[in-house]
């Protein structure tokens, strides 16, 4: 059988990447790289059989657009958070809230859950199908909106449409 | 000290604060689902600013790219754990905490 262009793609993407990884491992050393050339084809073998290649498209602005939010919102509600744990009194009023996503499935969802779980204020519960159900720290925060942000940058970073719920 | 040395210092420590209100927290919080925020909230800031402020010190890009890659790893895994203990909690029937109950 003979491979397909987006196998040789993948397999030579990934092989470099790995190589990558090798060299900041072993600190760029010469003498490594005999055991590091047969650990990078055994795991570049391993790797397109775990997860055969698929088409991933990202947006360099929307990559940058998406990391400067992470920081941003990350900060922003790290010392929230941080406040919540140091003052005297302790005054949390978490809830759980359902949200209904509309990024279509597969791996925006599953990134998009993981994102609001680091950001501070926010931690994903179920993801199951569309329903997003989420347990937040302050139930007067305007958790939909955040996560109705979150879930834009991430739509654009990969270059998915957003369905209606 | 160099203008470099200072910022690295005064990163480190950012980190560090993160890390012991992180720690407060997962201490004084009075659920799992509470927690785990907590913890998340050390492993993103915390270990963010600690590795930003090693860095400017790093003595070389292998070692900048192996710094990124432990802040990267480690917080796939904490976003990933944090789902999964959250979830198990939930279909275990146990009801978050509430702010009219007793901590």
């Amino acid at each position: 059988m003979k491979p397909s262009v987006p196998a040789v793609r993948a397999a030579l993407w990934r092989s470099a990447l790995l190589a990558v990884l090798w060299w900041a491992l072993t600190d760029g050393r010469a003498d490594s790289w005999g055991v590091g050339s047969v650990s990078i084809l055994a795991a570049a073998i391993l790797s397109l059989r775990l997860l055969p290649p698929v088409s991933t498209y990202i947006s360099r602005v929307g990559l940058l657009r998406f990391l400067i939010f992470f920081f941003y919102h990350s900060l922003r509600g790290g010392i929230q958070v941080a406040w919540f744990a140091l003052r005297p009194r302790l005054s949390l009023r978490p809830a759980i809230h359902e949200i209904p996503l509309r990024l279509p499935e597969g791996i925006g969802r599953v990134l998009l859950a993981n994102t609001l779980s680091l950001l501070p204020g926010t931690l994903s519960v179920e993801l199951n199908g569309r329903r997003l159900c989420m347990h937040v720290l302050d139930a007067a925060a305007p958790t939909e909106v955040e996560v109705r942000r979150a879930e834009v940058r991430v739509a654009h970073m990969l270059g998915l449409e957003l369905e209606e719920t | 000290m160099t203008t470099i040395e200072i910022a690295s210092v005064i990163l480190l420590l950012t980190g560090a604060a993160f890390f012991f209100a992180g720690t407060v927290g997962l201490l004084r919080f009075p659920d799992v689902y509470t927690r785990l925020h907590a913890l998340a909230k050390a492993d993103n800031l915390g270990l963010g600013f600690i590795m930003l402020g090693l860095l400017l010190q790093a003595p070389g890009p292998a070692t900048v790219l192996k710094l990124v890659l432990i802040w990267l790893l480690a917080l796939a895994a904490s976003a990933t754990v944090g789902f999964l203990i959250a979830r198990r909690a939930r279909q275990n029937g146990i009801v978050p905490w509430q702010s009219g109950d007793r901590e």
